[in-house]
């Protein structure tokens, strides 16, 4: 029973990441229908960023926030001045242009971090682990039905739930959200209503890489440092998580991300022999072949009818 | 505007050109070993490595419009392959490429069968997944009796007699004693073998029916099934083939005699590697990989230690300084966003496109189309 709880609660903390990474994913699918490859690359950047902030003395609150503003900058600037006007020539240069910012956005970490993992006090930094959102100490848990459960991950799926909350009202309850899902619905039809369909692509963008800034903090934190390689795994769950949830259902991908993180954790916890550390990502795959082959529209997503 | 040339396709003209390039190629191929450095045949193994893997991949993306992202995979499955063949069986590491070869294939056309279900987009993530997947299935416990897991194979290679260190080929020994330096020309000729072959199997194709069916599937595959194009049966032996022959120049990655599973080609950068030399030699067009492994090859190894800002030429070291890893990398990817924009066939793009103001081919040969605004018409 404790196992159960504690590995329940794990799988849903990483779980919590790839729902962030998924949801940036979602939404840049559902408004321009692309699939953007550098998403975890963006949000590798914004958390190298943090970092950077925090060696400056910035208390973590307010760096993510920060991180997040630089997210949203850089997430808006690639919609404008690449996506926008390669999108104009063919869906395939859109699909290279993504693997190149992964590429570059990756290279560009190193360029500025150097290659090792970081925090690093051999390279001089004055912080000794990734700053947590939430107390990490070893002594930062509480015991529920004898289980041990670490504070942070509870506050991190805690910081998920909310997230999601706010995100509802903003889809569902503001004219932002309105127009996002007019352009999502009908891109055509919402520019002829008047809605300025660029602003709402490139507020879409900007609002995916913002999240996934987040999503990148709080692994960070939970990972205790922050390396090149951080979110390439990552963003593979995402994707299977998105894709079980449906490709243009946000809360799907909410969902999605949970239940990857759970089964994943549940699987190599269960089947240390079968799957154990080495075939999680094994798991993810098959969860994300099984869905396209039967259900490729995901649980919540819309099957939409192809013209030819 | 009209061209100052033109030259009658398989008139004299056209074949005087065809055999001095044929010469100028055979030359340089011979050059290379016999009188180029031991970096020289280092460098020129490794792009021959890579243009076998991009010409595979080149074959499936850039003729038959298929997204993938997963033949570091299949070039792994090489590797291993040959690996496991030479060290647990004790094959001669030749003749395991058409093994490899089979392997690869069936691999291959198992993953396209869930890829005819799913295109586009959906379909670059599944393979991606399969190429994130490819070095952990590896390194599985499970299977490790086999693979040597995270440890990886050794001895995997030609075995040189220890003492004389000669190779026999059926009975045949073209390369005298194979010592010390003296092994690279030989893996440098394997090299050669291999993308020859590949080159020749993705010409045959191209400008066959087959080739012609294959661009159609790429500009619209609904007009391709509606003229009698098989889709499902040709996607699937393409994507087949083109897993079959990336297979190839991974088997002469396991032969030069050590492998584990974080080579970086096994892995999904691998897949990477080989869309920036696709991409950046040009897609869609047969030398376009060729080209683009050398490019790729020969600007990696000149900015290879341009971290160390001591090592970069001065008149470049303002631009290049700051960064603390190598640049190319960032170059590359740079390449990439910025050849979508301005050349999207690439590097042999440019060139047909500067050529074909001086000179006209008259007629076009088969499988040159050139649709510019290229389609991956199946939208996800």
């Amino acid at each position: 029973m404790e196992l159960f709880l504690q590995r329940l609660v794990d799988g849903f903390s990483e779980g919590s990441v790839y729902a962030l990474i998924a949801l940036g994913l979602v939404i840049i699918y559902r408004g321009t229908g692309h699939l953007n490859f550098a998403q975890g690359e963006m949000a590798l950047f914004s958390t190298y960023v943090v970092y950077q902030f925090g060696e400056w003395g910035i208390p973590i609150g307010i760096a993510v926030i920060m991180g997040m503003g630089v997210g949203f900058a850089l997430g808006a600037v690639t919609e404008v001045a690449i996506v926008r006007p390669v999108s104009k020539k063919s869906p395939f240069a859109v699909f290279i242009v993504t693997i190149g910012l992964f590429q570059l956005l990756n290279w560009l970490d190193g360029a500025i971090w150097g290659g090792q993992q970081l925090p690093n006090t051999g390279v001089g930094s004055k912080q000794v682990r990734f700053p947590s959102l939430f107390p990490s100490k070893p002594t930062d848990f509480v015991t529920i039905f004898g289980a041990n459960i670490k504070i942070q991950s509870l506050g991190v799926i805690a910081l998920v739930a909310v997230l999601t909350v706010v995100l509802f009202t903003v889809f569902n309850h503001t004219r932002l959200g309105l127009a996002m899902r007019a352009v999502a619905a009908n891109g055509e039809s919402a520019k002829l209503v008047g809605i300025r369909t660029g602003r709402v692509l490139m507020a879409s963008w900007g609002l995916a890489a913002a999240i996934g800034a987040l999503g990148g903090v709080v692994f960070a934190g939970i990972n205790t440092n922050v390396n090149l390689g951080l979110m390439f795994t990552v963003f593979i769950y995402a994707s299977a998580a998105a894709t079980l949830g449906g490709f243009d259902s946000p809360g799907g991908a909410v969902i999605g991300g949970f239940s990857i993180g759970l089964i994943q954790n549940m699987a190599a916890g269960y089947a240390p022999k079968w799957v154990g550390q080495e075939m999680k990502v094994g798991v993810a795959f098959l969860v994300m072949l099984g869905v396209l082959l039967f259900r490729p529209s995901g649980l919540f997503g819309s099957s939409r009818v192809e013209r030819v | 505007m009209t061209p100052l040339f033109s030259i009658k396709s398989g008139g004299p003209a056209s074949w005087t050109i065809r055999v001095a390039c044929a010469l100028v190629l055979a030359y340089v191929l011979l050059w290379i070993p016999t009188s180029g450095s031991n970096s020289l045949i280092d460098t020129a193994t490794t792009a021959l490595t890579l243009m076998g893997a991009a010409l595979a991949l080149n074959l499936l993306h850039g003729f038959t419009g298929q997204i993938s992202l997963g033949h570091s995979a299949f070039f792994g499955i090489g590797t291993y392959t040959t690996a496991v063949f030479v060290t647990r069986w004790g094959w001669s590491p030749l003749t395991t490429l058409p093994v490899a070869f089979a392997v690869a294939f069936v691999v291959g056309a198992a993953v396209s069968l869930p890829a005819l279900r799913i295109k586009g987009v959906y379909l670059a993530l599944v393979t991606l997944a399969l190429a994130v997947v490819f070095p952990q299935f590896i390194k599985w416990p499970k299977i490790a009796w086999l693979t040597g897991g995270a440890r990886g194979l050794t001895d995997t290679g030609f075995k040189f007699d220890k003492d004389n260190r000669t190779f026999e080929l059926f009975g045949w020994n073209p390369w005298g004693n194979l010592r010390g330096e003296n092994v690279k020309p030989f893996y440098y000729w394997i090299a050669v073998m291999i993308v020859v072959i590949v080159y020749l199997i993705c010409r045959g194709l191209v400008k066959s029916r087959v080739g012609r069916s294959l661009i159609a599937i790429r500009d619209n595959s609904t007009a391709a099934a509606v003229m009698g194009v098989n889709l499902p049966v040709t996607k699937g032996l393409v994507f087949g083939l083109s897993a079959a022959m990336c297979a190839l120049p991974g088997c002469l990655t396991a032969m030069k005699g050590t492998v584990t599973p974080d080579t970086a080609l096994l892995t999904a950068i691998g897949s990477i590697t080989f869309l920036i030399v696709m991409v950046v030699g040009g897609a869609g067009t047969l030398w376009g990989p060729i080209i683009g492994a050398i490019v790729f090859q020969f600007i990696t190894e000149k900015t290879g230690d341009w971290a160390d800002p001591k090592e970069i030429p001065s008149a470049l070291r303002p631009i290049f300084s700051w960064s603390d890893v190598a640049p190319a990398g960032g170059i590359f990817a740079l390449a990439l966003i910025v050849l979508m924009f301005t050349a999207p066939h690439g590097l042999a793009g440019l060139w047909k496109r500067v050529t074909v103001r001086f000179v006209s081919v008259v007629p076009k040969p088969a499988g040159s189309s050139t649709v510019d605004e290229r389609n991956v018409n199946d939208k996800p």
